[in-house]
């Protein structure tokens, strides 16, 4: 990307202003976001050839993990120890969390295996907040109406009417688990707009809400009766002779060793898939977002949807580069910050949908008008100091997490501006699933990210967090009030057979296994403390 | 790429000399030397607490406590990970505390040691977000909770207290209890409350 104006250049000629003049939109949006946005990159889209969406579009990088053939066979579990419960939850973010929360309080004995450390996700790392309708002059009905608009019309109308009127509840719900929020002097919860929607919906602690909840609902999960199995990423899962959920094998990273977990239901709650860095974006997300939910459930025969869709969250930092993809909240935006490209012009309505404002952002950088530090890096301003000046004291007040990463960069975000460009951030589709999270596997529940069809083809900020909790405490009631109608099963790993022989017959390459589990930077490959998880 | 250009530094990590770029986190400059880091990876960001690492600079004796993913490689750095904190022995139950009045008695059972604080200040000195963990004990003993929580804030759980304090106090989870005891009986928003009001009267509903 050689088009631009050179960083120092831009710098230098940067001013801190009170007031600019709107940008203009010269484009219609669905033009705009047809000719810019990387879900619509030329060859990025391809054609699922097995698996229960076999004929369906798929986003290339996303296709090759869901077709890859599996780590373990029969052969590796011989020896491996069989363990049971009532319900396993795979994953320890807030949907994982809130379900295993719910189902334990419910009377079942609940497993949560996690790849890493209980918490480790990217709820953690949320910063803006959670949707829910409770301002005066706001109703579910235009949650409804604001999350169907900026999806494009693609969600499940059933899955965003359940979650909008879940809203306050949830809210609730985590304040009895003791997570605090941002309140006004009479203890009333404070409202931040969110881009592309028509009221203030969402509640939030500091940019901190994410830490907020998880610490809290790590705390609460660690002082129940929840059996925590950390360091425990599941490598598949177990079917019954009629091919439902039956349980999963997890691989435990602190002793080397497979354990099949038997369970009357399994809640996958495994996340996204940002650092598979779909279209070679760098992203926000979580080191373990590899997309292995996805993976484990297609291939028992769960159905998926709207896996061609991804969010580029407008805000990643730019620059410098060793943070390249690091999240800024769209609070910043949404408390009035502009976007401002090198010649220091707004360029888009910075407050609409997030889709569309990346696109915005991409356009600027194609057509020469953002702000190059070098062939790799690109960007446009997020203008810090124009929001202080109109605002004094609110990025120390409001954004401390971003006040730290200034810091970092060496950048007082009162005087200077932050570069930056679309990273990205959330897999809009992903497992179908009904009312109570249950996808189309007897058995088999998946939540949060991992699942689809809420949020269509673009979320807006706050419905991730709002979903989580929102879906997590549906699955996890579901779930434990359904298992005791399942008697004992047999385990096998049938589908995998099924699996290879799909693949045989569609001559596809079996070079690649998966799940993918961590990211490739990290070698885990070759790593030789994990010798047990490579074949013979 | 720039990193060409950048200034390339000498460090030790996990007993391993590496040459990496300046601008890499200890993380980053693992894996750019070609070693495998799994355990004690996480958000990236600084906000899950995972990435614990006990380092010393050139030139001094002091070992200071960090976050691998936010500590940047100088000359001459030496950086040990730690890895699998081990689980407080503290356990609770908000919804056995039936009401406020009783949250100090409680706070007294659920962690007996922190009344034994040595005022060593070592639960301060390694934390690696700059709070007053120390004073946030003192707070939380004296009963003033919302205060000490205030202080926990920027808490990632990372556990560096827990294992610096010599009385076994888990000082990060005395913080979070402060915190959670705050919102569980002081958090009772009007505007929360009116809304499940209004739904609970089935006042407002989807159109289908």
């Amino acid at each position: 990307m050689s088009k631009g104006i050179h960083y120092n250049e831009a710098l230098s000629t940067y001013q801190p202003l009170r007031e600019r003049p709107p940008g203009e939109e010269n484009l219609p949006p669905e033009k705009l976001l047809r000719d810019f946005h990387p879900d619509f990159y030329a060859n990025s889209v391809t054609t699922l050839k097995v698996g229960p969406n076999k004929g369906d579009k798929c986003h290339r990088q996303l296709a090759k993990l869901l077709q890859a053939d599996a780590r373990i066979d029969e052969a590796d579990l011989a020896a491996a120890p069989v363990r049971e419960t009532d319900v396993l939850v795979i994953g320890s973010g807030g949907a994982g969390c809130a379900a295993a929360l719910v189902a334990a309080k419910a009377g079942a004995r609940v497993m949560l295996a996690t790849k890493l450390r209980l918490g480790d996700s990217n709820t953690v790392m949320a910063e803006g907040g959670i949707q829910a309708s409770i301002e005066r002059d706001d109703t579910p009905q235009a949650h409804l109406d604001d999350t169907l608009r900026a999806g494009h019309y693609h969600s499940d109308r059933k899955l965003v009417k359940r979650m909008v009127m879940d809203g306050p509840d949830v809210v609730r719900w985590l304040i009895q688990q003791g997570m605090q929020f941002d309140l006004d002097k009479f203890g009333d919860i404070l409202l931040r707009r969110a881009g592309g929607t028509s009221a203030n919906r969402v509640a939030y602690y500091r940019d901190y809400t994410g830490l907020e909840m998880m610490r809290v609902l790590r705390e609460s999960v660690s002082n129940s009766n929840v059996e925590v199995l950390d360091y425990s990423p599941a490598v598949e899962l177990l079917s019954d002779d009629i091919g439902h959920c039956a349980g999963a094998v997890i691989f435990s990273l602190k002793n080397c060793s497979y354990t099949l977990i038997k369970a009357k239901a399994v809640i996958m709650a495994t996340g996204g898939i940002g650092r598979v860095h779909i279209n070679q974006f760098p992203t926000s997300n979580h080191f373990g977002a590899t997309g292995d939910g996805l993976v484990l459930a297609y291939r028992l025969g769960a159905k998926l949807r709207d896996v061609d869709s991804f969010q580029y969250h407008p805000s990643g930092l730019a620059y410098p580069q060793h943070l390249a993809g690091t999240l800024i909240t769209e609070g910043v935006r949404s408390a009035g910050a502009y976007l401002l490209n090198g010649r220091g012009e707004r360029f888009v309505d910075e407050l609409k949908s997030r889709d569309h404002v990346s696109s915005a952002i991409l356009r600027e950088c194609t057509e020469g008008r953002g702000v190059r530090v070098n062939d790799d890096t690109v960007g446009v301003w997020l203008d810090t100091p124009g929001l202080e000046l109109r605002n004094p004291g609110i990025l120390n007040a409001r954004f401390p997490k971003l006040v730290q990463l200034g810091r970092r960069c060496n950048t007082d975000l009162s005087a200077s501006p932050l570069l930056i460009y679309p990273t990205l951030h959330y897999q809009n589709g992903g497992v179908v699933i009904d009312e109570n999270a249950c996808s189309s596997v007897p058995g088999l529940y998946c939540v949060g990210e991992v699942s689809g069809g809420i949020h269509g083809k673009n979320r807006i900020m706050g419905n991730a967090l709002l979903e989580i909790i929102s879906f997590g405490r549906r699955a996890g009631a579901h779930a434990a009030e359904n298992s005791h109608r399942r008697g004992p099963k047999k385990i096998s790993l049938e589908h995998i057979s099924n699996l290879r022989r799909e693949l045989t017959l569609a001559n596809m390459p079996m070079a690649l296994k998966g799940p993918m589990l961590f990211p490739e930077c990290a070698k885990f490959e070759i790593d030789t403390d994990y010798d047990g998880l490579r074949k013979n | 790429m720039s990193n060409k250009t950048e200034k390339q530094v000498n460090v030790t990590i996990d007993g391993k000399a590496i040459t990496a770029p300046a601008d890499l986190s200890t993380i980053q400059a693992l894996w750019y030397a070609g070693y495998p880091r799994v355990k004690g990876v996480g958000c990236l960001e600084g906000v899950c607490g995972s990435c614990r690492i006990m380092v010393r600079r050139a030139g001094t004796a002091e070992v200071t406590m960090e976050l691998g993913c936010q500590t940047l490689i100088e000359e001459g750095m030496e950086v040990n990970f730690l890895v699998f904190p081990t689980p407080t022995h503290h356990t609770y139950d908000l919804s056995e505390i039936n009401n406020s009045w009783e949250v100090q008695a409680h706070f007294s059972r659920i962690f007996p040691e922190a009344d034994h604080c040595r005022h060593c200040s070592g639960c301060t000195t390694s934390c690696p977000k700059g709070i007053s963990v120390e004073q946030g004990v003192e707070l939380a003993c004296k009963g003033r909770f919302r205060e000490a929580g205030e202080l926990f804030i920027e808490c990632v759980m990372c556990n560096f207290c827990m294992t610096a304090c010599p009385e076994f106090i888990a000082p990060n989870h005395v913080g979070i209890f402060a915190r959670r005891v705050t919102a569980y009986f002081h958090t009772r928003p009007s505007n929360l409350i009116n809304r499940l009001e209004k739904l609970r009267r089935g006042e407002l509903q989807i159109m289908e």
